[in-house]
């Protein structure tokens, strides 16, 4: 008997997901209706899903299927920016939309769960494979997953698999106390940590442009790069979220998931192989070989960073401490800025700058790879033309790679201006790109788990950050220290200063 | 009209065109190529048509397209007219723009164009030759033109003969020259779902049991059919079976059934659905009509060697020319 499908032709189709039943709880927030039912009918638009195919949401809220379907219409129609509603597409879709009310903490809400899961089992053939997501509030997990446990829904015919979003703790501890409380259920192999980062096409593409090409990888390393800048910038403040973001703050937020994770794919070692195992791997020997700070250094080498009031285009904006629901003297990090080291051989002594923050100028991720200048300069340069050899890979807004180098200017002389020679993503390829969710949902369905962040990674990336949070947490910093709009603290500029580097202005 | 092209001066008016298009361009263009295609058509053919068609495959596959519209007749005969084609991608400022060349070539003039060709294509990128008319395939002078081209895109749905001109197709194969097949593309979406039945471990496992294979086709898709059932036979193979194989041309439609002790798996288009069976549940698909713009979008996005067609071809070859010698 094969064990694997011989009918399949990757070349020609992509691999065909199972059929399965999608559970997710928390189907009445914002999640669900942004990102996850708009991303599971854009995969039915696209013939991606089995026929076997069902979502049971569950939530507190009393609905009936009818209901559910109803208001899933509605989030697809208001959040599916680049997909139609097709009649026939979205009534085969929703005739496998079901729904069960019930609190996570009431063990009868399992046993609904379960019956609700047989019936669909009937009625829709999902073949007894279950995807489990967790849309709710970090807290829920642990309940929630031992409440399936408790159900009997963590084992079954089919494969059992659990997905869940960040934050994976709040510190070291929290983590791996939140992956020995999954387990009790599910095995690591089942656990699905999902960061939406890893994700994007162009998280993936900087793969694809590291070790698909040859002529880069050669001056990946410290002999040819005088360093690294991350920079994952937004121009929205916490609208709204300040009660919940002031408990999380920019580092927690946003560099110990994604931003690490962005990290970790460009600096990484090339894997044996483009299997999960192999690729995560190097991902997580990666985070492992990043420097841990001591505290001395910790003062040294961060800057947290809390935006103040300020007039942009003509209206007032609010400082983080006049957001509703935040305390006045909120020491609350919405902009951190860190130097770090990868101790390997290949990146002995290279800075990587990595900053985020709220309210900054501009919304912006990137990477910037800074190679050092000619060893001699031969010719008369343009004021602004200093170590112009700059490769920038832009992960949003305008997904593409752009590479900065000297030129000769027009005319008598001899010259040099910088120029920059780009590749624009959407571009050069017509084709649509998946959004983050469809390309991490479908992995899931199909068991795929190299683009999901794996217990030893979470750790890691703990490993790094703690020390720097618990330096923050013990220290009252004098916030605010940069106004709305601006590029973050003065502190952040002469961190890099000191290393005779400065932050770009993306 | 004359005969005579200097592709020299076809790649100044293309030069010129672009200086053109910078001094006018409010926001600026963008030149996209990423392949040479070069399409060969009766000039009878409806021009809009294909120009359409060829429209609808730049934005995905921006190319530097060379018509060649053939004539026939003795007289020799050889023209040109160069042109652009832009679009503005949704939510950009920047117009895309690609080329255009079209060539108008009477037989007499075939044995010329390869020289006119071969300085057209754009350096370091491949170059698809879609050749849409099959009495072309049997003329000594195809062969020349088919050797600028990393790929030969034929239809043998078009040949009058489909044993004959899988044959001829294989055997071109066999001398390397990379051959797609548009009767092949046609299946991908019956693939797909045939695939997609053995997704499932409960049917993957009762795959064992499967002693016969049926195919039964229409004239006009007996090529398509002989694929699917070459391509079944090789899949069965790989799994360790070597079911029975059968074609059966003249029916109404295509249709194939896989069928063993446990499990029997019928898929049939029914009008505009292609419906999957398994054992006794049915399940009903929408089975888009296969256009030149499906099945060439397709095809330009496979540029490196698709060893599954070519397998799938030397098989469905052998069959149906051992099929016709019964």
């Amino acid at each position: 008997m094969p064990n694997d499908n011989p009918f399949q032709d990757p070349l020609r189709f992509e691999r065909q997901a199972p059929e399965c039943a999608v559970v997710i709880f928390g189907a009445n927030g914002d999640l669900t209706k942004r990102k996850l039912i708009p991303a599971l009918y854009r995969l039915a638009y696209d013939r991606r899903l089995a026929a076997g195919f069902a979502v049971v949401g569950t939530s507190r809220t009393p609905m009936t299927d009818d209901q559910f379907r109803e208001k899933m219409r509605e989030a697809v129609e208001k959040f599916s920016e680049d997909t139609p509603l097709d009649e026939d597409v979205w009534g085969a879709f929703a005739r496998g939309l079901y729904y069960i009310a019930g609190d996570v903490k009431d063990p009868g809400m399992y046993q609904t769960l379960a019956a609700k899961l047989e019936q669909v089992e009937g009625e829709r053939h999902t073949g007894g494979n279950v995807l489990f997501y967790l849309s709710t509030q970090p807290s829920q997990y642990a309940i929630i997953a031992r409440g399936i446990g408790a159900g009997g829904m963590g084992k079954g015919g089919g494969w059992r698999r659990l997905v869940v979003e960040k934050p994976f703790g709040h510190d070291m501890a929290s983590a791996r106390e939140l992956s020995n409380q999954l387990h009790e259920v599910f095995d690591e192999s089942d656990v699905y940590r999902i960061d939406h980062y890893l994700g994007k096409e162009t998280v993936q593409n900087i793969l694809a442009f590291r070790f698909g090409n040859g002529i880069f990888e050669p001056l990946w390393n410290r002999r040819y790069v005088d360093h690294v800048q991350i920079t994952g910038a937004e121009s929205i403040g916490v609208e709204g979220r300040g009660a919940y973001y002031q408990e999380v703050g920019a580092l927690d937020d946003m560099i110990q998931n994604h931003l690490l994770q962005v990290m970790a794919t460009v600096a990484m070692e090339p894997s044996a192989s483009f299997r999960a195992t192999s690729v995560r791997d190097e991902r997580s020997k990666l985070l492992r070989s990043i420097r841990p700070w001591s505290p001395d250094e910790v003062l040294k080498n961060t800057v947290p960073g809390q935006y103040g009031p300020a007039r942009i285009g003509g209206e007032d904006v609010p400082g983080f401490r006049q957001e509703p629901g935040v305390d006045p003297a909120a020491q609350t990090d919405t902009y951190a800025g860190l130097t770090l080291y990868v101790d390997t051989w290949r990146w002995a002594g290279v800075p990587f700058y990595i900053r985020t923050g709220k309210r900054l100028p501009k919304r912006v991720t990137e990477i910037a790879i800074q190679f050092k200048s000619a060893p001699l300069h031969l010719f008369n340069r343009d004021a602004d033309a200093d170590g112009l050899n700059l490769l920038i890979l832009r992960i949003q807004p305008e997904e593409g790679i752009s590479l900065r180098f000297l030129s000769k200017r027009p005319g008598s002389g001899m010259t040099l201006r910088p120029v920059s020679m780009d590749f624009n993503y959407g571009s050069s390829f017509g084709e649509r790109s998946p959004s983050a969710y469809e390309t991490l949902l479908l992995d899931a369905i199909i068991g795929d788990p190299t683009l999901y962040t794996r217990q030893d990674m979470v750790e890691a990336s703990w490993a790094v950050v703690e020390p720097i949070q618990n330096v923050w947490r013990n220290h009252k910093f004098d916030f605010p220290n940069y106004a709305s709009g601006s590029w973050g603290p003065a502190a952040s500029d002469e961190m890099l200063a000191r290393n005779g580097h400065a932050w770009r202005r993306p | 009209m004359s005969a005579t092209v200097a592709p020299e001066k076809i790649l100044k008016e293309l030069a010129a065109l672009w200086v053109e298009e910078g001094k006018h361009g409010s926001a600026g263009v963008l030149r996209a190529c990423s392949m040479t295609l070069v399409v060969m058509a009766e000039e009878s053919e409806d021009a809009s048509a294909l120009g359409e068609t060829l429209a609808a495959l730049m934005p995905e596959h921006p190319a530097r397209t060379i018509l060649v519209r053939l004539r026939a007749g003795a007289e020799r005969a050889l023209s040109e007219r160069v042109y652009q084609q832009c679009w503005m991608p949704f939510g950009q400022r920047r117009q895309i723009c690609c080329e255009q060349i079209e060539l108008i070539a009477s037989d007499a003039a075939l044995g010329d164009l390869p020289s006119v060709l071969l300085p057209l294509v754009v350096a370091d990128l491949p170059v698809i030759l879609w050749c849409r008319c099959p009495r072309l395939a049997a003329m000594p002078e195809f062969g020349e033109i088919a050797r600028l081209a990393t790929k030969v895109v034929m239809d043998s749905g078009a040949f009058g003969d489909a044993p004959a001109a899988l044959a001829r197709m294989a055997e071109a194969q066999g001398h390397g020259l990379r051959v797609a097949d548009l009767a092949w593309t046609r299946l991908t979406r019956w693939r797909e779902m045939l695939a997609r039945v053995f997704e499932n471990r409960d049917h993957l496992a009762r795959l064992s049991g499967v002693g016969e294979v049926k195919v039964t086709c229409g004239r006009r898709h007996e090529s398509s059919a002989w694929y699917l059932a070459a391509w079944t036979r090789n899949a069965l193979a790989d799994a360790g079976l070597s079911p029975a194989i059968a074609v059966v041309p003249n029916a109404e439609a295509i249709r194939i059934e896989l069928s063993g002790a446990e499990l029997r798996v019928v898929l049939r288009c029914d009008g505009g659905t292609l419906a999957v069976t398994v054992n006794d549940l049915t399940n009903q698909t929408h089975l888009e009509p296969a256009s030149d713009y499906l099945l060439m979008r397709e095809e330009l996005a496979i540029v490196r060697r698709d060893t599954v067609f070519e397998r799938t071809l030397s098989t469905a070859a052998r069959l149906a020319v051992s099929s016709k010698s019964e």
